[in-house]
């Protein structure tokens, strides 16, 4: 009886080792630097200083609010995902195609995009040659070069990117609602609006939440590559955002302890939405078993 | 367990973003230890060619950079370690080029596992004395003889303490380069370009009345802002390391000798000398509209000039080059800025007798004269045979190189300061949010972050500025 209850841990361990090894140690590290400064060569500890110190940082709160300021792309991605996929579910003419072309973005290189958004919103770039051809002038910006419209170009660069994965997911769950439930409240005399608001919207919730959350962490922890490449934080900060500052921190000015701090930080951040993501996916789980 | 996998796997992302490039281990500053091979100190005979005493074989790892700037550099490598190993059977040298984006992002990961490149190229000044601070580079003092070390120019970039953590191998300078054809148009003389600021605010409106865009640069990037700092800042000062001596908190940015550059940038900004698009494109960008024929001046690198030449539809006879226009009067605005990029050997490098060795073959009389035919470059190295420099631009370049040469700032800041005050307040400054006021505070509240974040640093500004 004994031996059978060790049994599965005797199984797991190599794995639990091997995950220790690699993934335990870097974090712990990771926490131990950020509680440590360098002096004369050696990591002295030195308490919550670094934690004080990037919170006296104004680049670094300047950061924070910028990813706070991207996260208000998510709901503007689940609700154009969310009505996208219902279009491509409805069948309008041509969807197929529309599915492919919605999806295309998310598989594209965050590189290659970065660099071609780049020379479509420079200020004598594609998009403002094309405003100004046709006698738009007056609304032809200087989108990346302004400190007031960089970040927002930044952000519809990501929703149209990004929105992708939300269209896919969308319809792939919506390709399995039961018809019927359809079928049954248009025979009750039910508009679209209330189609999708009573059997959609519900049928969906969970894997609404799932992308929310999903987008939600990319905005914290995951807009490094558009930032690097577009804009590489500028112009005067107007879209550093937590990572670009991590890797300045580490990489530019040689403060690997500050760049741990604020790694720690994102990291618990990240860390509490990522298990309010597994406690969605475990409430759904739980409630499709109950029916 | 699926869930838990997930979250560790993202939760470690970011721990090995930040651990892989931790601290290398405790400085040491002491000569190289004897376990290379060879570990007599070198004689000060001429570089030493011949092939080792040991047959063991030998491999050498290389991390560089330079074909970026100076096209025609990956070749001059290629042909350099071919004709190291023919002469030393016994060695191998495997040659990595790093993009500029991964140059010091790779070397410090190296430094923190303590494995990676035996040579490795630096940029001057903050860029190499940042890593023999930390331990990751060493000095070569016992590496390279006294005699041959004086031949190399620059060395009091990479020189801390009175020790010498690296040696140049090519020169890098800041003329203002013009294009004459324009000028003419313009009705300017191009045999006598601005020699004062109001000489250029002056050209600008002419050029501007020809439909020429008058200076072009791109600061998207950033780096540029950091160019314009090293061009201009230095004008009112007498000594680069007055900027030293400012960023330990003797000096204060926001006095006038400091800031007085921000008015003299935002004066060419309000006589629209600028492209409009300055923001929104990168660096290359910049420079690209000059050769392009759409700017009639820049402000370049010297290392680029043959690139220009060799543009189909340019050539050297489409410009001409100049000392930066004065706004101030210290002796520093009558210097040609040249820094020399180079090279470092690392703490943990099994044969740093052999790397010295090898640095030294790279500045042997044909490598030299190899480096100036492949790349049109000068090399960091007093020996160069200057009859080969043909081109009367290049010949200008050598003069100043050799008679009013000043130290690149950017090169003896902290970075922090380079980045979060030169580069991003330029983009503020041509986006219109600050004024030359207010950026002159960013500078002083970026150095007084600085110190109060790098205490260790702040400790080797202060002996690095003595």
């Amino acid at each position: 009886m004994r031996t059978k209850k060790i049994e599965p841990f005797l199984f797991l361990a190599p794995a639990l080792f091997v995950l220790l090894v690699v993934f335990g140690v870097p974090i712990y590290r990771l926490f131990v630097l950020s509680f440590q400064r360098q002096s004369q060569g050696k990591q002295i500890f030195v308490g919550l200083s670094n934690y004080k110190l990037i919170f006296m940082d104004n680049v670094f709160i300047q950061a924070i609010q910028h990813n706070g300021t991207l996260i208000i792309c998510v709901p503007i991605m689940v609700v154009a995902a969310l009505l996208l996929s219902i279009l491509l579910f409805e069948r309008i003419r041509g969807w197929q195609f529309y599915r492919t072309t919605l999806f295309l973005p998310y598989l594209l290189p965050i590189t290659v995009v970065g660099l071609v958004f780049s020379y479509i919103f420079q200020f004598s770039g594609v998009l403002n040659g094309i405003l100004n051809a046709i006698g738009l002038k007056f609304l032809a910006l200087d989108w990346l070069g302004s400190t007031h419209l960089a970040l927002p170009t930044l952000m519809f660069v990501i929703i149209w990117k990004e929105m992708g994965f939300g269209v896919i997911l969308f319809l792939a769950r919506l390709m399995s609602v039961d018809e019927e439930l359809y079928d049954a409240a248009k025979i009750d005399g039910a508009n679209w609006l209330q189609l999708h608001l009573n059997i959609t919207l519900p049928q969906l919730s969970t894997v609404i939440e799932f992308f929310t959350v999903i987008s939600i962490i990319t905005m914290l922890s995951w807009v490094f590559n558009y930032v690097y490449v577009m804009t590489n934080g500028g112009p005067g900060n107007a879209t550093i955002v937590t990572e670009l500052y991590i890797y300045l921190m580490a990489f530019q000015y040689n403060n690997i302890n500050l760049a741990a701090a604020v790694s720690v930080l994102l990291l618990l951040v990240t860390g509490i939405f990522i298990f309010l993501e597994l406690y969605l996916r475990d409430r759904a789980e739980v409630g499709e078993a109950l029916g | 367990m699926k869930n838990i996998i997930k979250l560790i796997t993202v939760l470690v992302s970011f721990a090995l973003l930040v651990t892989s490039c931790s601290p290398a281990p405790t400085p040491t500053t002491a000569a190289p230890t004897t376990a290379g091979p060879t570990t007599a100190a070198p004689t000060t005979a001429a570089p030493t060619t011949a092939a080792p005493t040991t047959a063991a074989p030998i491999h050498l790892v290389v991390w560089w950079w330079g074909e970026q700037e100076a096209p025609g550099a990956q070749k001059w490598m290629d042909d350099t370690v071919k004709a190291y190993e023919v002469l030393h059977p016994n060695v191998t040298i495997e040659t990595v080029l790093q993009s500029t984006d991964s140059l010091i992002p790779a070397f410090q990961s190296a430094a923190a596992a303590g494995s990676g490149p035996d040579i490795q190229y630096f940029w001057g000044g903050i860029y190499t004395l940042q890593n023999a601070w930390s331990g990751a580079i060493i000095p070569l003092d016992n590496l390279i003889p006294a005699d041959e070390m004086s031949h190399y120019i620059n060395n009091f970039e990479r020189s801390y303490d009175g020790k010498q953590y690296g040696i140049g191998w090519y020169l890098s300078g800041n003329p203002m380069v013009y294009n004459p054809k324009l000028f003419t148009q313009a009705g300017l003389d191009p045999k006598n370009p601005p020699q004062t600021w109001n000489d250029l605010i002056t050209a600008c409106q002419k050029l501007n009345a020809i439909g020429v865009v008058p200076i072009s640069g791109g600061m998207k990037d950033g780096w540029f802002g950091g160019w314009l700092f090293s061009i201009l800042a230095r004008q009112s000062h007498d000594s680069y390391k007055d900027f030293m001596s400012a960023s330990v908190g003797n000096a204060k940015f926001t006095d006038p000798q400091f800031s007085g550059w921000w008015t003299a940038l935002d004066q060419l900004k309000q006589a629209k000398c600028w492209n409009a698009d300055i923001n929104s494109i990168d660096y290359q960008q910049g420079q690209d509209m000059f050769v392009q024929g759409k700017s009639a001046i820049l402000f370049s690198n010297d290392t680029f000039l043959k690139g220009f030449a060799d543009t189909a539809g340019f050539g050297w006879d489409s410009m001409a080059v100049m000392m930066v226009p004065k706004w101030a009067t210290g002796k520093m605005a009558d210097e040609y800025i040249t820094t020399a990029q180079g090279w470092g050997i690392t703490s943990w490098s099994k044969y740093p007798q052999q790397d010295a060795d090898f640095l030294m073959f790279m500045h042997t009389p044909d490598r030299l004269a190899a480096w100036w035919a492949d790349t049109g470059v000068l090399p960091a190295d007093n020996r160069m045979d200057t009859s080969l420099i043909t081109q009367p631009i290049q010949q200008e370049i050598y003069k100043w190189d050799t008679t009013v040469a000043g130290a690149n700032l950017e090169n003896f800041i902290p970075n922090q300061l380079d980045n979060d005050a030169n580069m991003t307040g330029v983009q503020l400054l041509f986006s219109g949010d600050k004024t030359p006021a207010q950026l002159a505070q960013l500078s002083e509240d970026t150095i007084a972050k600085w110190r109060l974040q790098n205490p260790d640093q702040v400790t080797f500004f202060q002996t690095w500025s003595k």
